[in-house]
């Protein structure tokens, strides 16, 4: 029961983080390779100051805060640049954000980490976790449902199939980018104001490359764009993933296992999904 | 309604456009033609924001356009019809359609009222409307062609930039392409469009512009400018007759 429950809170946490990353890069087909410097934002900014003030409404304010900023930071750079430079740079702006956080030890306490994280009042069990955790991933899915249906949701696709005509019906693409940008920024802080209270720590190694390619794996393998796809991948691929604890193998094994595993399936679905992953370039 | 003003466009050490200046009244027809490479499809990226010009100026309605962007200026009224097909393929056809009066400034999408229910009357305009839930991805190139030039037209523009709107269309959707052009006359549009098709360019235009490497070679009715020594030197080289 207790594994299952595990499964739930792992998948729930993960969620509004990955659906935001699928509108991003899905629906969007904007090459956001650094979900994961958004999230590092987001935890670090959430939990320093509310462990420094001991208030969650000033740590997730905080949050917001840096999280809108990078967010802002991300869309900017992926106006000014092509599709393949912004892929690199985001890339780079992860690892830099990840180089911070692992060296400047007298704030974030570096690769050890930042242990005794405060949790919700309300959430004493790991049954209170996956259930109020299933109710943020439900109402967030939803939310972002019906903008992937909506006026905006078109605007995105729009602007990803051929931006040149997108434009010329009046979208606004700068406009579009930074509503996209700040609603998958606003998936990572929901994500992180939960996943680092459920282990009670907050680990620089949670938001390393692994768990990029995870939220690709995720995306191109539930078919980029669809949030009922995604969520469906999620879920069997977490399955999966923490299923894999249970083989009786040594860690060192394991780790590089799971990541070859996972490198497989993303080369597969990478192969069967190609026509709706990269944006089609037409000229005019 | 449009006016050009001493327009040119270097790149890199080629020159694109030079000096061309015309403007195009409120409700009028103007056909842009010239043979390739004349500079009419990068004209048309001046005038709707995609390239900036080197030199000289675009008024739309008396206003100084030039360094506005391509979105506000179809916010501001300029519609284009590009030369390869438009349609998103991964929307259905009244997504298509929605797209494009959803991008219409907030004043005007409220003073229209029910945008799926004008999608709707467009698709009927075009005879698609049964195809409405259908990914655009699947329509033939004609009706392609037909669904963006109706889906730019009920857009609510006031000035249309069409590129080569026939290309690739049978005769029977070039009539009803010519159709469409002149109820939007009819409406008081202006209309300024490039076509190889000089048979549809007498049909439709009230005034034709001929281009040749990158500047303004010839203006005038459609009926002088055919009749035009210039014209056949332009297309088939020195005049046969002379």
């Amino acid at each position: 029961m207790n594994f299952f429950l595990h499964i739930i809170v792992m998948i729930a946490t993960t969620v509004p983080n990955v659906l935001g990353f699928n509108l991003l890069f899905g629906r969007g087909k904007i090459f956001h390779f650094g979900p994961l410097g958004v999230s590092i934002v987001a935890a670090y900014g959430i939990f320093l100051v509310t462990i420094a003030t001991d208030s969650f409404t000033l740590g997730i304010a905080a949050g917001l805060l840096v999280v809108s900023l990078a967010s802002a930071f991300f869309a900017w750079l992926s106006l000014r640049l092509d599709a393949d430079g912004f892929g690199v740079m985001s890339i780079a702006v992860h690892l830099g954000l990840l180089a911070v956080v692992l060296n400047w030890s007298s704030l974030t306490r570096g690769a050890l980490g930042i242990p005794r994280i405060p949790r919700f009042v309300f959430l004493d069990s790991t049954l209170d976790f996956a259930l109020f955790s299933t109710v943020v991933a439900a109402v967030w899915s939803y939310i972002l449902w019906k903008i992937d249906k909506g006026p905006f949701g078109r605007k995105l696709i729009a602007l990803s199939e051929h931006e040149w005509h997108a434009k010329s019906l009046g979208i606004d693409r700068p406009q579009v980018h930074l509503i996209a940008f700040l609603l998958a920024g606003i998936g990572a802080l929901l994500s992180n104001v939960l996943y680092p209270q459920y282990l009670y720590l907050l680990h620089p190694s949670d938001y390393g490359f692994p768990g990029f390619v995870f939220f690709v794996t995720v995306v191109v393998a539930g078919g980029p764009g669809s949030v009922r796809g995604c969520l469906l991948s999620l879920i069997l691929l977490s399955f999966l993933r923490e299923g894999l604890r249970f083989i009786p193998m040594a860690p060192d094994i394991l780790g590089p296992l799971r990541l070859i595993l996972f490198g497989l399936i993303l080369y597969i679905a990478v192969y069967c999904r190609r026509d709706l992953l990269f944006p089609k370039q037409r000229t005019v | 309604m449009l006016s050009l003003s001493h327009i040119s466009l270097t790149i890199g050490e080629h020159r694109i456009l030079s000096d061309v200046s015309c403007s195009v009244d409120k409700g009028e027809i103007v056909g842009l033609i010239g043979p390739n490479g004349s500079g009419k499809t990068t004209l048309f990226n001046v005038i709707s924001g995609f390239l900036a010009p080197t030199h000289g100026t675009v008024h739309l309605r008396g206003l100084d356009i030039t360094c506005s962007s391509s979105s506000r200026r179809a916010q501001m009224g300029i519609g284009r019809v590009f030369q390869n097909f438009g349609i998103f393929r991964e929307m259905t056809l009244e997504e298509n359609v929605l797209v494009a009066l959803e991008a219409l400034p907030k004043a005007d999408r409220t003073q229209r009222g029910n945008l799926r229910k004008i999608a709707g009357e467009t698709l009927e305009m075009v005879g698609l409307q049964s195809h409405a839930k259908q990914k655009a991805g699947s329509l033939s190139g004609g009706q392609m062609r037909l669904l963006e030039i109706a889906r730019t037209l009920m857009s609510g523009k006031e000035v249309f930039l069409l590129d080569e709107p026939t290309a690739g269309v049978s005769p029977k959707l070039t009539q009803q392409v010519a159709d469409l052009i002149l109820q939007l006359k009819k409406q008081g549009k202006t209309i300024l469009v490039v076509e190889h098709d000089l048979p549809f360019i007498s049909h439709v235009c009230d005034r034709v512009i001929v281009m040749d490497v990158g500047r303004v070679a010839l203006t005038g009715k459609p009926d002088e400018v055919k009749k035009s020594k210039e014209l056949r030197e332009l297309y088939f080289g020195a005049d046969p007759t002379t």
